[in-house]
Parts: C-alpha cells; sequence; structure tokens
C-alpha cells in the first residue's frame, strides 16, 4: 500500500466529543490555530473554508466535506482558494479520533499534497496540533498560538 | 523515492536546558516513556540501553551530543529476531527554542527497506513525545492504558 503523504499522530487527554468541537469551534480554534476559524454546518457535501477570526474576507483554505462522523472521524478536500479550480491541487485530509480510557489518540493524514502544499502543511500540522493538545490539556495554547498567521 | 524514515516535530512549553534533563534523566524518563528505563552516562562513543520490565529491548550508542541543543545516537532493537538481524538506525533530536516553546524535532533514520523496525518506532515515538510534552507543560503524565502500551511492541505485526 502507499505511503499517505503526511500523517502525524497525537495523544491528548480529553475526550472524543471535545477534541470534535475544538476542530469546529470558532472560539476554540482561535485560540489555538493562528487566530482562524473553520466556517461550514459539517454535514458531507457542505463547503467548508479557513478563514481569518476576525476578518472572514482573508479566507486561506477551501473545501468540501468529504464525511463527517461526529466524534469519529471528519474527511475534507483542502485547497488553496486561487488553485481549488485545478484538481491536481485539491488535496485530503482525514482526522481520526480514537478514544482509549483516558485520552484520545488523533490521526491526521493529509494526502493527494503536491510539493509546496506538501511543504506548508508538514511545518504547520505539528505547531497547529501542539497548541490544540496544549489547549486542551492546560486550558489556554502557548502564546505563539494566538497570532494571527496566514498560511502562504 | 524517499528514503524510509520517521520525523516527529512537536512544540513543547519549556527552555531548551529543561528538555535537555528530560531527555536525558534517568528518573525522569521513565515516567513518560513507557515504562522504559534508559541507562547512559549521554557521552560520545558510550552505550545506552533502554530496557522494559528487566528485558532489553534496544542498545544504542551515543553518536553525538551538545547540550542543550543536539543529540544523536544509533539504534538496535533486539527483542524481535528479525529486527536484531537489522542494521542500527540512528535517532537525532534537536531543541530550537522559539520564544517560550521549544521546538523539538525527532528524526530516525538510515533503516533498511523493508525495516521492521521502521513501523514499530512509527507507533512508538508519538506515544513518547505525547507524553514528555504534557508531563513537561502539565506535571502530570497521560494515563495510558496497557493495550495501548502493548501495542508498540506489535505494531511491526500489523503492517
Amino acid at each position: 500500500m502507499r505511503k499517505p503523504d503526511f500523517v502525524y499522530v497525537i495523544y491528548i487527554q480529553t475526550t472524543p466529543e471535545k477534541l470534535w468541537n475544538a476542530l469546529i469551534d470558532p472560539e476554540m480554534t482561535k485560540e489555538y490555530w493562528w487566530r482562524h476559524r473553520n466556517r461550514s454546518d459539517w454535514k458531507p457535501g457542505s463547503a467548508w473554508s479557513h478563514e481569518n477570526y476576525d476578518d472572514s474576507s482573508k479566507v486561506d483554505i477551501i473545501g468540501t466535506v468529504i464525511e463527517s462522523d461526529p466524534p469519529r472521524r471528519l474527511v475534507l478536500t483542502w485547497a488553496n482558494p486561487a488553485k481549488a479550480s485545478d484538481p491536481s491541487k485539491v488535496s485530503r485530509v482525514t482526522f481520526d479520533l480514537h478514544p482509549l480510557e483516558h485520552e484520545v489518540r488523533l490521526t491526521v493524514t493529509h494526502d493527494e499534497t503536491y510539493p509546496e502544499m506538501l511543504s506548508s502543511i508538514s511545518t504547520g500540522w505539528p505547531a497547529v496540533l501542539s497548541n490544540l493538545k496544549t489547549m486542551l490539556e492546560t486550558g489556554s495554547a502557548m502564546p505563539m498560538a494566538r497570532e494571527s498567521r496566514s498560511l502562504k | 523515492m524517499t528514503k524510509p524514515e520517521f520525523v516527529y516535530v512537536t512544540y513543547i512549553e519549556t527552555t531548551a536546558e529543561k528538555l535537555w534533563h528530560a531527555l536525558t534523566d534517568r528518573d525522569f524518563i521513565q515516567t513518560y516513556w513507557m515504562d522504559c528505563i534508559l541507562t547512559s552516562d549521554w557521552k560520545v562513543g558510550s552505550r545506552m540501553t533502554m530496557e522494559r520490565y528487566g528485558e532489553l529491548k534496544n542498545e544504542c550508542v551515543i553518536l553525538e551530543s551538545d547540550p542543550p541543543r543536539r543529540m544523536s545516537y544509533s539504534w538496535h532493537s533486539v527483542f524481535d529476531p528479525d529486527m536484531k538481524k537489522e542494521k542500527p538506525s540512528r535517532v537525532t533530536y534537536l531543541l530550537e527554542p522559539q520564544g517560550k516553546t521549544v521546538k523539538l524535532t525527532v528524526t530516525h533514520e538510515n533503516f533498511a527497506d523493508g525495516s521492521k523496525t521502521l513501523p514499530s518506532i512509527s507507533f512508538g515515538w508519538p506515544m513518547v513525545l505525547s507524553n514528555l510534552k504534557s508531563i513537561l507543560e502539565t506535571g502530570r503524565t497521560l494515563p495510558l492504558d496497557a493495550p495501548e502500551l502493548a501495542a508498540t511492541e506489535t505494531a511491526h505485526m500489523r503492517g
């Protein structure tokens, strides 16, 4: 079997429900995800976008919800808005939330990327997911996470 | 084609000195490294052993040590007969302070094609490093359950 382009596994002391909410609730994402929100109704087939929390005209990523099975599995397409009409530039992200007795094993798989995208997301995910873990375990994200930052 | 390797980056709210201590202090390591005991003086050329419940799991040799920035050691898994036949792989820790956090990059490389050690360590490192981050930031480790801990030693059999 071919290896996916990028896989990151992280264990977080939380529940699948809290972790699922942290991925989609703007009041949560703004704390750990460079002051951004993920906007959607999270139904399969619906659009979603990753936007600046304070200025929704600044959209970094757009895509479609492929699968949504709260609080276990979320699959999204992921594209730069300027390139989203080119199917070869549309990547795919999967969030798998595997519950353990006291924590959740979160696996983020980012596949069907292209070199520029792979380089950007390989830097981005470890920082975002480190901040997400810190926020859920300590109640506040690391100071770096609250700075507004856009994807290149 | 990319070389078979494992790279994991995590950001930890701590200092490079505290993180270095957490990576090299035998008693501290035991609190977050899945009940493993790592024994070494961490000097270049010295041996480092990883034992779990009295059984030798991995035999290592320190290759580079530049506290609190960079550490490198060879890694030879001896708990599985096929892994024991593999040539040693190489682990490198890179600690880069960034404001109030430290960016820790763990690279595990030099695997042969078809290595059985690679799937095993790919399962183990995220658990060890998630736990390390938790203990440094909250003072508590993750109460990981026994089946998940045991899975690190069977991950290579699931393919």
